[in-house]
């Protein structure tokens, strides 16, 4: 009982009342009170004697002060009130952020993309394989057209080689072998040039390992004019040979493939004298 | 509710319906408490115009952190008296009501100097002045640095030159003259 009269008495218990002590202390004053009736006493003896002594000092506010004040706290009343009765709203309708939502969305633009990207992959698909169609018709056309100019052309010499009348066109009659061969040839003494009618050829189809040779006799000798081969659906119409000078006769025999050095006689099939 | 008739009610009835934030217990509130808060205000802020603004800003205080007060810790005035003084001193403390005090009007001055110079002339302060009488001089400027100028007794002990010791004694003693007065 001594330290409680002696911490009564040591001004702390003013000092509390008066809002002058620390956390600590204003802990330490709420537990002795707690603790011990005197001290709480004391605190009950002190605020009073405060109370009055602040009631002796009391000046009365302006009349007008009484509205102006209750006027500011009951706005905060009403606030309070709009609060109060909301918070209980509030708590019983607390949900989920929705977060999932944000979620949603990156998955449903993943799947798009996975589908976008599946769509993407089929039109390419179709587009490659129609691109490769259109290749195989520009090539199928290309050739076409390499071969219609090719025809255009051989059509053009022909033409050439007739209308031309340095052109002399000799008449290859078929050996006693062979009386039903025939075959047409130009030739032309100022350019040298040897063409073969392949349109007008009459001769038997040669197999694999043979070819027809065109020979020039010149002075008595037998020269080379190159090879041809004749086949049942050639669409050739002329064919350029080996240019010759002073020829004084064409004559044409089977030799094995590639051509032979020296006329095969035995083989000649057709022969003509200029 | 007329104003002629204040509303009185008991602490625990008071504490009660503040808590229950009823109307009818900020109406009381300021009917039984509004003048010595006052009082206490205008001693400190000195200052007819901004103690008022202090006496509204204490009540809106108490109403809005009443849930802090506890009854267990001690009277209600102790706990909205030392609200209305803390509210108080940071105004006169705060640069605002400096500056405004130095730019004041001249004819505002003389009276300001009366104010500052004599309290005797206050009409409202007549009443105490057998309660003035009986504190010692050394009490009277204790209780004063304390409860009016808001010193913490740290300061007191500087401000007057006396150990922390002899402030916490003198400040006691000041009170302990003010209950034998008020029985």
């Amino acid at each position: 009982m001594e330290d409680v009269k002696a911490y009564i008495e040591s001004g702390v218990l003013e000092l509390y009342v008066l809002g002058e002590v620390s956390h600590d202390e204003r802990v330490e004053v709420e537990a002795m009170a707690l603790k011990h009736p005197a001290v709480k006493a004391e605190l009950a003896e002190i605020e009073a004697s405060m109370e009055r002594f602040a009631g002796e000092y009391a000046v009365e506010p302006p009349a007008g002060l009484r509205n102006r004040v209750l006027n500011s706290v009951l706005t905060n009343l009403a606030n309070d009130n709009t609060f109060r009765s909301r918070q209980p709203e509030v708590t019983g309708k607390i949900a989920p952020m929705p977060v999932p939502e944000k979620n949603d969305f990156y998955k449903y633009a993943f799947a798009a993309c996975l589908a976008l990207l599946v769509v993407s992959i089929v039109a390419l698909a179709d587009i490659y394989n129609q691109l490769q169609v259109s290749a195989h018709q520009v090539a199928a056309l290309s050739t076409q057209n390499q071969h219609f100019s090719k025809t255009v052309s051989l059509q053009n010499d022909m033409l050439i080689m007739f209308r031309d009348t340095a052109y002399k066109l000799v008449k290859l009659q078929g050996t006693a072998r062979n009386p039903s061969a025939s075959m047409m040839l130009a030739w032309s003494p100022a350019k040298k040039k040897v063409m073969i009618d392949m349109g007008s050829l009459k001769l038997p189809v040669n197999d694999k390992r043979h070819q027809y040779q065109l020979w020039a006799i010149v002075t008595g000798k037998p020269v080379n004019l190159g090879v041809f081969d004749v086949k049942p659906d050639s669409a050739a119409a002329i064919k350029v040979m080996n240019p010759v000078e002073n020829p004084q006769a064409f004559a044409i025999t089977l030799e094995p493939r590639g051509g032979s050095v020296n006329p095969t006689m035995a083989n000649l099939t057709v022969i003509s004298k200029i | 509710m007329s104003k002629s008739r204040k509303i009185s009610l008991t602490e625990e009835e008071l504490v009660r319906s503040l808590r229950n934030r009823e109307r009818i217990a900020v109406e009381a509130l300021y009917d039984m408490y509004s003048s010595s808060l006052f009082g206490v205000i205008t001693r400190i802020v000195n200052e007819t115009t901004t103690a008022e603004d202090v006496l509204q800003e204490t009540f809106v205080r108490i109403w809005n952190s009443f849930s802090s007060y506890s009854a267990d810790k001690g009277r209600l005035f102790t706990w909205m008296v030392n609200i209305a003084r803390n509210l108080a001193i940071d105004k006169v403390r705060s640069k605002d009501f400096r500056n405004q005090n130095k730019n004041q009007d001249i004819e505002n001055t003389v009276s300001a100097i009366d104010e500052q110079q004599s309290t005797t002339y206050k009409p409202e302060l007549l009443g105490i002045k057998d309660l003035v009488s009986t504190l010692r001089p050394e009490q009277k400027s204790i209780l004063d640095l304390v409860y009016f100028k808001g010193y913490t007794h740290v300061e007191v002990a500087n401000e007057l030159g006396i150990p922390l010791g002899t402030v916490k004694t003198r400040l006691r003693m000041a009170i302990q003259e003010l209950r034998k007065h008020f029985n």
